[in-house]
């Protein structure tokens, strides 16, 4: 079992860090061969180095992004749920708002943004509401699909045991909807990112979003490639954490989730 | 003997669909009844109806003079499905104790232990369900229908996806828990498609025509308790067997 545990480490932890550091020097010695200039493509090991003599400065950034997107996908994931349990229970109203919760999810959140910033400022609420609003729908869609999908047997087990509304909710629907519900968790980790930088992309003075567009304007890419690479760090622990969470919770499930 | 059940000219149309057509039957206390019929002529509607979860167009049911209903909502009837319906995310254990739970019981781990053993699965309590085979699946939504300690066992296809060995012996040790365990189970009715699986169990078959399925006749099996695997060799047993093969065959 030990053995096994380790070996299993070894082929999901160690292979992909072997590979990256590969790419990594493959890379190094493209950009040095070719003579690229830095502007276009910096050598891996000036970014490298940009983000260790200047790392307190970009954790800040990351975290204030980071932060952001969390809060973001809290407020998202709580209204997205909050909403499909009343869509599954209310034919009427999911057949009202449908349409329109549909019309909002194919409105690019880039278009939105902007009126985000007007109506929430150009500090972290308009960040914090561009996240939320990205996250609303992988989980509105999922869990309405989770809460509806039982089995007709299942439900004849409640109904001869007389059992309530809320009982067939608790003890029957919720848990079945868990995988259905992981599976939105896990695709908005990378979401609500998405939601924290655009955000800053339009109307910001912190965040990894805000470095990214000063170090453009400066043609300093060796910073903007950093910022790229403190984030992208921050959105892979984002995810890790919730696929993480998602095991502990759904043990019974020997595989992954439906996605 | 008192009367279990009495289905008195039950009669269902689905939309435009005529299900069923005015079957009447009871049932005695100490009775195993199966019912057997071509696929689809509706002997699951018969069975939920009989059960309180469909309702008949014409006709009644009575379960000791209740009707289907109350005696559902007062925990009169068990129970058992095509599929086991466990569910996944609970143990055995947990599993059997769902009813008690929705039921607001106070102390249900002391009737769920009680009952996984009486199934032969004391050594289980903690696997779940996808750790469990077919069979011991099936064991475990037994002893779920037991909780409420039910008088009335309905039981619908429950061995149907079983091989033909885990069968068999399933069908004994439902025997022995009906006849050997102290449960409050005064009658059963099972519905199967394998004519010797109802002639093995049974006292009384009923037999169903094609949609809209009717009463064929009821043919009574009076071979001696306690059954044993030998009957199947006996002249008499698989006589009735083709005795109700006819049956089903003529038009």
């Amino acid at each position: 079992m030990h053995k096994k545990n380790a070996k299993r480490r070894l082929e999901v932890v160690f292979i992909p860090a072997l590979f990256f550091i590969g790419l990594l020097l493959v890379v190094e010695a493209i950009v040095f061969l070719l003579n690229i200039p830095e502007y276009l493509f910096p050598r891996p090991t000036r970014v490298f180095l940009d983000i260790i003599s200047s790392f307190n400065s970009l954790m800040w950034h990351t975290s204030i992004t980071m932060a952001e997107a969390v809060a973001g996908y809290i407020v998202g994931n709580i209204l997205g749920f909050v909403t499909a349990v009343i869509f599954a229970h209310y034919k009427t109203i999911e057949r009202g708002f449908y349409p329109y919760a549909i019309a909002l999810k194919t409105t690019p959140i880039i278009a939105i943004a902007p009126l985000l910033v007007l109506w929430f400022g150009t500090d972290v609420g308009s960040k914090i509401a561009a996240s939320a609003i990205i996250c609303f729908f992988p989980i509105l869609v999922n869990t309405v699909k989770g809460l509806k999908n039982i089995d007709d047997v299942a439900l004849d087990l409640f109904r001869s045991l007389s059992a309530t509304r809320w009982h067939i909710f608790t003890k029957l629907r919720l848990p079945n909807a868990l995988p259905y519900i992981f599976s939105a968790l896990r695709i908005s980790t990378g979401l609500a990112v998405v939601g924290a930088i655009v955000g800053e992309f339009v109307g910001a003075n912190k965040g990894i979003g805000y470095v990214i567009l000063i170090s453009t304007y400066h043609l300093e890419t060796v910073r903007m490639f950093a910022a790229i690479s403190m984030v992208a760090f921050g959105g892979v622990l984002f995810f890790l954490l919730v696929s993480f969470i998602e095991k502990k919770v759904l043990f019974w499930q020997k595989s992954q989730s439906p996605d | 003997m008192e009367q279990v059940v009495t289905v008195s000219n039950i009669t269902k149309f689905y939309g435009q669909c005529h299900v069923l057509d005015s079957i009447s039957f009871h049932v005695r206390q100490g009775e195993f009844v199966s019912v057997v019929g071509p696929s689809g002529c509706g002997k699951t509607t018969l069975l939920k109806m009989i059960g309180g979860l469909a309702y008949p167009s014409k006709g009644d049911v009575y379960i000791n003079g209740m009707s289907a209903t109350t005696a559902r909502e007062k925990g009169k009837i068990g129970f058992v499905f095509q599929s086991p319906v466990l569910l996944p995310w609970r143990n055995a254990l947990k599993n059997v104790e769902l009813p008690l739970e929705i039921a607001d019981f106070k102390n249900p781990q002391e009737i769920s232990k009680r009952l996984l053993k009486v199934v032969g699965l004391d050594k289980f309590e903690n696997s779940y369900p996808n750790e469990l085979s077919g069979g011991m699946q099936q064991r475990v939504a037994i002893a779920r229908a037991l909780t409420s300690d039910p008088s009335l066992l309905l039981m619908d296809e429950p061995f149907g996806a079983l091989d033909e060995l885990t069968r068999d012996h399933m069908n004994l040790e439902l025997l022995r828990i009906w006849k050997e365990e102290k449960t409050m189970i005064s009658a059963v009715i099972f519905v199967t498609h394998s004519i010797p699986e109802a002639v093995f169990l049974s006292d009384k078959i009923i037999v169903m025509s094609e949609r809209p399925a009717s009463l064929k006749g009821i043919v009574r099996v009076n071979l001696p308790r306690p059954r044993h695997t030998k009957m199947k060799y006996s002249k008499k047993y698989n006589k009735l067997i083709e005795c109700i093969r006819k049956m089903l065959k003529e038009d």
